[in-house]
């Protein structure tokens, strides 16, 4: 029961600075509606185990590594671009991290290890598009290919055990040590849940109230007028491309270390997620248009549809069509002329 | 030329959710007439002509052509009783062929295949029928200049069979040698019997090609049928509905020390080795046809471009090249030619489009958005930007209050330079007045500023100095207190041909 | 082993670091061209053997699919008189364009494990017509005229041994969670059905609910995400039957993470390394079904004697049989060192 009120709040604060057009408010609310519809039909079908606090903990830990993709994928496509790599971009890093401390090494030479490798691969993608003028689409394209192909190389395919980081027992797993980011808990809140909290706050902070964010949002919106206005174009471009790597890092190891261990096939076809929870969230593909909290309630939207139908145990062909009709429900509320 | 109406337009009134747009228009087109369409931004001009061509359904009244009663709100059956309508942001898809172009939907078939020969044939007819025959049917949209574009559009509108056409502030894209040109594709229209709705902001222009002329103001007739040769000044007042004093302000006095020199700087082919200076409180123009290279030298200078030679100096420190952060940084601000797609963001505030430039002040961490809403509105006040909400997404304003926006960007960043290209573009004439008063008031309190413009008369209006470039160097220095726009434009056009275009001008 | 891992990482970042430099420098020579493709074909040292055979596979980034290319290639080194050549195709599309091209180059014998049997069925048949014999290896094509020989797993009695095991332990009573593999292909779908029918004939009287069977791509993460979600849904799971010991893995840390460890055993279907070491200390992990990639071996093997016109000496007359079955096994703690031999990585 706490994440729509949460939201709620989040989305109130949103209009204030972005106060637009009349009626498009209500595009804003159309997707906390969705979320809050769906969390009643689970309620509704499933009402001992839909919703509990442990189910909700359990979707928001789900949603998280989606979800920091997400936060990184809102700054990219606020500047019309696109990060296809994200996915592979998880499977390498989590790789690099496990080859590094396997058979030896500590938490943070992994966590570390991760990051860096994240950071580096979103770097390659960043120098080709600020600098090599490559179309994001195509540069990011050849990162997928290459970031999954490098997964499978490190560790000639086999996936990396990291059980020895664990700390201690299931469970109950050791502070920082590499399981506790996926299981640990403070006051009944998995550490995962705050890392993916605690970035989206980041996140909106970041675009809504820094010269950076706003910087983003204008490159995305008429790269012209921003340049002239003394926006650092390429600058900016380069380092929203450079972010999604450092938070596909993060996903990398939120993901790790629920896994207890790295797999070279992890991460595969979350670049679509990530970019259908952002634009479903009602951030414009073709740039000048981010919300963070529009993202966060399409991350929250998919978290809530993939946990409903798995417990529901719909056949898969059921699940495809269901899912589909929810996103685009989803989307055409969102339409500014949508009334209720 | 005929008497006999081609279009009248009775008792029009057209009532959006919120907004009356139209509130009871009057007038009528004769067959062969050209018809000029005069009123502020906002008056209705475009609504009415939405009626006409289809595209808008009016709530009251009726809309005539012919004689007998054009149905409402449907384009298709307007275009088949031949009206035409070109628009200001020309409709036409770059990747297109000029003969594709022309046929767009109603492409000459040969069974189920398109007749492509037909097709460039009957295209290159319509363009002899212009005058234009040179420009080939084969060639590609976004190779031609904007004024054989609009030929292009025009050819098409000749397609169909056509006895009105509309045509919605055609010169503000061109300069006067394409005018010219226009006008020439306009009387040979006229001649054919063509009607013509011609709507500007240029009163000059309504006496070189108009017949008579109709004033809306606030969605009415104030002045329907007016013989062409009305004085400005009563076209002015029926218009703003009060007298304006006068369009042009004292020109600013002081001068003070060389705040913007430009060193011999040359990009081939389009600047070729220019130097000027601008002192602080001084208005400088520069003149000259389009093309001339006015809109690449302040490009140059801003920084946009990178210069093959020459330098730029700010208030006596040397610029860095092509770098316009830098630029801005030494108190240089550029509101450009085109603020839609090159000054603004359309989508954003009034208040984020203001503070854009200048973002680091208001930065303490974090953005202090109250401190940055605040000095953004003081701006806006300043300049009388209506709107006056400063949350008011910068595409529903009109396009001075447009201008308005870049101009308050440039003071909330403390620029001590101002760069205006065609500042008053696409302005209604009240509007205009507004924005000259604000640029000399700049100048005033110490600005320097060097202002592009095709229209000539404005330069001789407020400039105490003006430059006129032409292929791509300045060509003629003048006091502007003590020049004409007839002395100017001789300048400005080749000397070989100077002589038409004068004759053209009185 | 540790140390050339390390070594890979490190090429890896250089390399990528060298595609910023490229970059950076607006250097049009483009230097990071080397990083773009790996070289999936075995390079064979036979020049000149007197066989010509071509394997067609999907992308082997999969425990089982991984042991098939391997031991593919293990068999054919093994014959001085075989040219072999790996391919890998990322989908059926390409898989088709593959042996499309493949076919031009006449080969003498073909080994195919389609991505999607139906989709490849096309293709194979233009090969038999061309006059090369295909071998089909664990995803059945569709049409009868598309492959000289097969060679398969038995999917159905993987189901059916892992419904004995299961309905031995729980003794016909308890729920059970089935973590299928990739919906929509014949693998999935034969492992399902086997395991149905068997419960059905070992507990006639019912006692074993299936009370949640959804499918986890055979891929770890997916497989955890959806194991996550049933431990929610369902509040007693006596056991789990998964379709694959890779995915097994992130069904298994699901159960821990959420510390039901104790509640339930678990099953998985392959026979990796990773599943018997764990089988082998007992716990959650019970019991794997064998479904052997060593058919890959045999498959060339079979390819080898057809291109040759030779058979199998044991049979009468000594000929390659049309179709050969694998048996699949049931590995359990206490047979796990018999069959530790077969296990893959």
């Amino acid at each position: 029961m706490t994440t729509a009120p949460e939201a709620a709040a989040v989305a109130d604060e949103a209009p204030g600075t972005e106060r637009r057009l009349a009626g498009v408010r209500l595009q804003d609310y159309a997707l906390l509606i969705v979320v809050i519809l769906l969390f009643i039909t689970g309620a509704i079908l499933k009402p001992d185990s839909f919703p509990t606090a442990d189910n909700i903990r359990n979707m928001l830990t789900q949603a998280s590594v989606v979800g920091v993709l997400a936060i990184g994928m809102t700054f990219v496509i606020a500047t019309a671009g696109i990060d296809l790599s994200v996915g592979s971009m998880v499977a390498a890093a989590g790789m690099a991290g496990g080859v590094l401390v396997d058979p030896d090494g500590g938490t943070l030479i992994f966590i570390l290890g991760a990051l860096g490798f994240a950071t580096l691969m979103g770097t390659v993608n960043a120098t080709a598009i600020a600098y090599g003028r490559v179309v994001p689409f195509i540069a990011t394209l050849a990162m997928f290919s290459i970031g999954r192909g490098v997964a499978l190389l490190l560790n000639d395919k086999l996936p990396v055990s990291l059980l020895d980081l664990n700390g201690g027992s299931f469970g109950d797993p050791r502070p920082f040590s590499l399981l506790w980011f996926g299981t640990g808990k403070i006051v009944g809140i998995p550490i995962s849940v705050y890392v993916f909290l605690g970035i989206t706050v980041l996140g909106w902070v970041l675009l809504n109230r820094t010269a950076y964010g706003r910087h983003v949002v204008a490159v995305g919106g008429n790269r012209q007028a921003a340049r002239i206005a003394g926006v650092p174009v390429r600058r900016t471009i380069f380092s929203v491309y450079v972010l999604s790597g450092l938070l596909a890092g993060v996903a990398a190891v939120l993901l790790c270390a629920r896994l207890a261990s790295a797999s070279p096939v992890s991460g595969n076809l979350y670049e679509l997620d990530a970019i259908g929870a952002v634009v479903i969230g009602g951030t414009s593909l073709m740039g000048g248009r981010a919300t963070i909290v529009g993202t966060f309630l399409g991350v929250l939207t998919f978290a809530l549809i993939f946990s409903l139908m798995t417990q529901l145990d719909l056949s898969t062909e059921v699940q495809q069509v269901t899912k589909g009709g929810i996103v685009l429900g989803a989307v055409l509320l969102q339409r500014p002329e949508a009334r209720l | 030329m005929t008497d006999a109406p081609v279009l009248e337009v009775r008792g029009l009134v057209k009532q959006f959710p919120g907004a009356r747009a139209l509130d009871g228009v009057d007038f009528d087109v004769r067959s062969g007439e050209v018809h000029c369409l005069l009123g502020p931004n906002g008056a209705g001009k475009s609504t009415l002509i939405k009626c006409v061509s289809g595209a808008v359904e009016p709530t009251e009244g009726e809309i005539l052509l012919g004689g007998e009663p054009l149905p409402q709100g449907d384009p298709a059956a307007s275009l088949e009783r031949g009206v035409a309508t070109i628009y200001q942001e020309l409709d036409l898809v770059d990747d297109l062929t000029v003969a594709q172009s022309v046929f767009l939907g109603h492409e000459p078939k040969r069974g189920p295949f398109l007749d492509l020969d037909r097709m460039n044939r009957e295209t290159a007819e319509l363009l002899a029928r212009l005058a234009h025959g040179g420009i080939s049917p084969r060639s590609r949209i976004w190779s031609l200049r904007p004024a054989a574009q609009q030929v292009v559009s025009i050819a098409r509108a000749l397609s169909h069979d056509l006895r009105l056409l509309i045509m919605d502030e055609p010169s503000a894209i061109l300069d006067e040698g394409e005018i010219d040109t226009l006008f020439e594709v306009v009387r040979r229209l006229t001649a054919d019997g063509v009607a013509v709705v011609y709507i500007t902001h240029r009163l000059d222009e309504i006496r070189r090609i108009g017949d008579r002329v109709t004033v809306l103001a606030d969605g009415r007739t104030s002045g329907t049928g007016l013989p062409a040769d009305t004085p400005t000044d009563r076209l002015v007042e029926l218009m703003v509905g009060r007298i304006v004093e006068r369009l042009y302000p004292e020109r600013p006095a002081t001068e003070g020390d060389v705040m913007l020199e430009a060193k011999d700087l040359k990009r081939l082919p389009e600047v070729r080795g220019v130097s000027l200076e601008v002192r602080a409180g001084e208005i400088v123009g520069l003149g000259g046809l389009v093309g001339s290279g006015r809109t690449e030298l302040l490009r140059l200078i801003y920084g946009l471009e990178q210069p093959e030679e020459g330098e730029v100096w700010v208030g006596g420190e040397r610029l860095t090249p092509g770098r316009p952060s830098r630029a801005i940084a030494a108190g240089l601000g550029l509101a450009p030619e085109d603020r839609k797609s090159q000054g603004l963001l359309l989508d954003w505030s009034q208040t984020k489009n203001v503070s854009l430039a200048d973002l680091g002040r208001f930065e303490r961490g974090i953005l202090n958005v109250r401190a940055e809403r605040a000095a953004a509105r003081e701006h806006l006040r300043a300049l009388q930007t209506k709107p006056d909400d400063p949350e008011r997404i910068v595409r529903e304003l009109s396009g001075g209050n447009q201008q308005k926006v870049v101009l308050a960007r440039w003071l909330l960043r403390r620029c001590r330079v101002l760069l205006l290209d065609e500042p008053t573009r696409g302005v209604d004439v009240a509007t205009k007045a507004e924005l000259y008063r604000v640029i000399t008031d700049l100048a005033r309190e110490g600005l320097a500023v060097l202002v592009v413009s095709s229209e000539l008369e404005e330069l001789v209006g407020i400039c105490n100095r003006i430059l006129v470039m032409r292929e791509g160097e300045i060509v003629f220095e003048v006091d502007g207190a003590a020049t004409s726009e007839r002395e100017l434009l001789r300048h400005a056009v080749a000397p070989t041909d100077s002589a038409d275009f004068i004759e053209e001008v009185e | 082993m540790s140390l050339k891992r390390l070594f890979m990482l490190f090429a890896a970042a250089a390399v990528l670091s060298l595609g910023v430099a490229a970059c950076g420098g607006d250097d049009d020579d483009s230097a990071d061209s080397a990083q773009t493709t790996t070289d999936t074909s075995a390079e064979s040292p036979a020049k000149g053997g007197d066989v010509t055979i071509v394997a067609s596979v999907p992308p082997t980034d999969h425990g089982w699919l991984g042991a098939i290319s391997k031991d593919a290639k293990a068999a054919a080194e093994k014959h001085d008189d075989v040219d072999f050549r790996l391919l890998e195709a990322a989908d059926a599309d390409s898989q088709a364009q593959q042996i499309e091209q493949v076919i031009s180059e006449k080969p003498d014998a073909l080994v195919v494990l389609p991505q999607d049997g139906a989709a490849l069925t096309p293709v194979a048949q233009k090969a038999e017509r061309a006059g090369i014999p295909v071998i089909n290896v664990d995803r059945l094509f569709t049409a009868p005229d598309a492959a000289t020989a097969t060679i398969l797993g038995d999917n159905y009695q993987i189901g059916v041994l892992a419904a004995e095991y299961i309905s031995d332990q729980l003794k016909c009573k308890g729920n059970v969670v089935e973590i299928q593999g990739l919906a929509g292909i014949s693998v999935t779908e034969e492992r399902t059905k086997g395991f149905k029918d068997q419960l059905k004939k070992s507990c006639p009287d019912g006692g074993i609910d299936i009370v949640a069977s959804q499918p986890g791509d055979f891929n770890p993460d997916t497989g955890l995400k959806v194991m996550e979600n049933i431990l929610q849904a369902q509040d007693k799971i006596d056991a789990v039957y998964t379709h694959d010991d890779d995915m097994a893995q992130g069904v298994v840390q699901a159960i821990r993470n959420a510390g039901r460890d104790d509640e339930m055993f678990l099953t998985g279907v392959g026979g990796s390394q990773d599943a018997m070491d764990q089988i082998r200390e007992g716990g959650l992990y019970r019991a794997t079904f064998l479904y052997n990639p060593n058919m890959a071996a045999s498959a060339v093997n079979m390819a080898r004697l057809i291109a040759l016109g030779q058979g199998f000496s044991e049979l009468v007359p000594p000929e390659v049989p049309r179709q050969l079955v694998v048996p699949a096994a049931t590995v359990t703690k206490q047979n796990v060192d018999k069959y530790e031999q077969y296990a893959f990585n």
